[in-house]
């Protein structure tokens, strides 16, 4: 199934039946063709049918589904707005043509925050998403959390499309707005000795500032922190260390370093069942980006 | 206490504004596009200055609670530079669509110059044409005949009289406003516009049906905390609860309200402050809390 009909089907099912009238005409509209003007009015107007507030929701038959269509896709937080946004979007039967570029380059150029997080959401379902990676880009340099998460989380866009620079820059920047780094799609494929050695450079930053290291932080490295990542770690672990999320992430990421055995032996003289419970966990194996999402408790683990 | 404050220019208003504005329960805010002190020279400028208002400036408000809503327009003054204006015109509809913009504003009369008659008319009939309110700038200059025409123009124009509000009353135009079944918006504004003390004279007088009371704060010696400080004098003068809520809050909601783009279930819920947005280093709340009294935290 295409997203536009997945995303079709979720809509019908959500939206009040005066707004499915609405979205059924505006992509009638679309497909006929509209000029750049009416086409972004459309995908403003949106608003008045759906609240920003209201989120999609999907179910879990519909975000396996989603994943079918493409593998990393993850709508499970998407508003409803936004998806109505993205359905108008997908909606053009030019987007594999420069006409279809340039229309959605003009809408990001007079979109508000709602819209933002919508294009950049929609932006790993249109054909070829390569030729919009600058924009993705341009995405990532925002001020505005949710408008970065939209560029970065639950999508393949930027483990695909990203170039090494990006990718590096995208992932560190999430640490650093403390937006959640786990849901980063394909995190694990792309790790590196440039990434584990940023990564460490900001755990020294933020130690000569005497703030805690934010755990994610440490997902950066995997195999690829040397020795001093390796110290690094042991210095999290260790038992003067108040932040018991960072010694669980130091746990796990001394367990992805392959540092398995000194973890054996930080278990024998653990005093806390909970690092020690993340310290049985990673030995066990369980040490994919996303068991991060244990440590952040808002989540909802 | 919560409070709709229904002009207000945040783009020239420092966090320490947002903060004692949220801690005086101003829950809402409508920010019109205006001049910015001198004209502009360029369409970009209007470009990014609009994107500024749905964007920015919207994400800057809500880390302290307070929902951001805009008017998007030509104002007056730079309605006369006909060239530059012409190309604003066609720009307006580009924004005036977006969630959250609630009104085609500010826009009116300055001089009362024909370009600039041209430029709100336009816009009027966009307003029209897409079920939207408007918010009327009355001029400092000749007030009551600018807000005449602002009326005559509307009318003939047919918007309803109900999507037009007028701002800058004063004692000498509330009747005419009302009177035309308009809403009448007052800034309380120091020195030039109006004081809190004769604005509980006029609700006392006109009663507080259609009655809207805003600040007007901008880069001018004003104060974010006009409505407020308003309300405040209200209830010491003895004026009921209902008197001071639809002057404060709910005249300016249902006014605004009729555009659509503003999600009334979602504003009436308690305001939650997102603390992850909060926390992001890169944004506006940078840790540290404004105080001369304590030294700058980590």
């Amino acid at each position: 199934m295409s997203a536009f009909l997945l995303l079709k089907r979720m809509l019908e099912t959500r939206l009040p039946r005066p707004s499915v009238q609405w979205f059924r005409d505006a992509c009638t509209e679309i497909t006929d063709g509209v000029d750049d003007v009416r086409f972004a009015g459309l995908v403003a107007m949106a608003s008045r049918h759906a609240r920003d507030s209201t989120p999609l929701a999907p179910s879990a038959d519909e975000l396996k589904r989603a994943n079918e269509t493409l593998e990393g896709w993850n709508p499970e937080r998407w508003g409803l707005l936004e998806a109505l946004r993205a359905a108008l979007v997908l909606t053009r039967s030019d987007l594999d043509d420069d006409r279809g570029v340039l229309a959605v380059e003009s809408l990001f150029a007079f979109a508000d925050e709602g819209e933002q997080r919508a294009l950049y959401r929609v932006l790993p379902l249109v054909p070829s998403p390569e030729r919009f990676a600058a924009r993705a880009g341009e995405g990532c340099r925002t001020n505005i959390p949710p408008v970065f998460e939209a560029v970065v989380l639950d999508s393949p866009f930027a483990v695909r499309h990203f170039d090494d620079g990006a990718w590096n820059q995208a992932v560190i920047k999430a640490v650093f707005l403390g937006v959640p780094l786990w849901r980063l799609f394909g995190l694990d494929t792309r790790l590196g000795p440039e990434l584990a050695r940023m990564a460490l450079d900001l755990v020294d930053e933020r130690r000569s500032a005497h703030r805690d290291v934010q755990p994610e932080l440490w997902l950066c490295l995997g195999e690829h922190g040397g020795a001093r990542g390796t110290e690094a770690l042991l210095k999290e672990l260790d038992a003067s260390n108040s932040n018991t999320m960072g010694r669980c992430a130091a746990a796990y990421a001394l367990a992805r370093a392959g540092e398995g055995e000194r973890l054996v032996e930080c278990m024998e003289n653990e005093a806390d069942s909970v690092v020690r419970a993340a310290m049985q966990e990673a030995l066990d194996g369980n040490v994919a980006s996303t068991v991060f999402r244990k440590l952040r408790p808002e989540e909802g683990a | 206490m919560r409070f709709f404050d229904p002009h207000i220019h945040v783009t020239s208003r420092t966090t320490d504004d947002l903060e004692n504005m949220a801690a005086a329960g101003v829950r809402a805010v409508i920010e019109p596009a205006f001049w910015l002190g001198q004209p502009r020279t360029r369409v970009g400028s209007f470009v990014d200055y609009f994107n500024s208002l749905i964007g920015w400036e919207r994400f800057r408000a809500s880390q302290f609670g307070i929902s951001h809503f805009c008017a998007i327009g030509l104002n007056s003054k730079e309605a006369n530079n006909e060239g530059l204006a012409k190309e604003v015109l066609e720009l307006v509809p580009r924004f005036a669509l977006k969630e959250g913009v609630v009104a085609i504003g500010e826009i009116g009369f300055d001089e009362i110059t024909q370009a600039e008659e041209f430029a709100y008319s336009e816009q009027v009939s966009f307003a029209k044409d897409h079920d939207m309110v408007v918010m009327v700038h009355s001029p400092h200059r000749d007030k009551k005949r600018g807000i005449i025409r602002s009326l005559d123009i509307a009318k003939e124009i047919g918007l309803p009289m109900a999507h037009l509000v007028i701002d800058h009353n004063t004692e000498e135009t509330v009747k005419e406003t009302l009177d035309a079944g308009a809403w009448a918006a007052f800034t309380i504004y120091p020195h030039t516009k109006m004081g809190s003390e004769r604005m509980v004279d006029l609700i006392e007088q006109y009663g507080p049906e259609r009655m809207i009371v805003d600040s007007s704060a901008d880069w001018g010696v004003s104060d974010p905390l006009s409505v407020p400080k308003t309300a405040k004098r209200m209830v010491e003068r003895g004026l009921d609860a209902r008197t001071v809520e639809l002057t404060t809050w709910q005249n300016a909601l249902d006014a605004y309200a009729q555009s659509g783009q503003i999600d009334v279930e979602a504003l009436l819920q308690k305001p939650a402050i997102d603390q992850t947005q909060l926390f992001a280093d890169n944004s506006v709340l940078r840790g540290q809390a404004p105080r001369v009294d304590a030294p700058v935290p980590n």
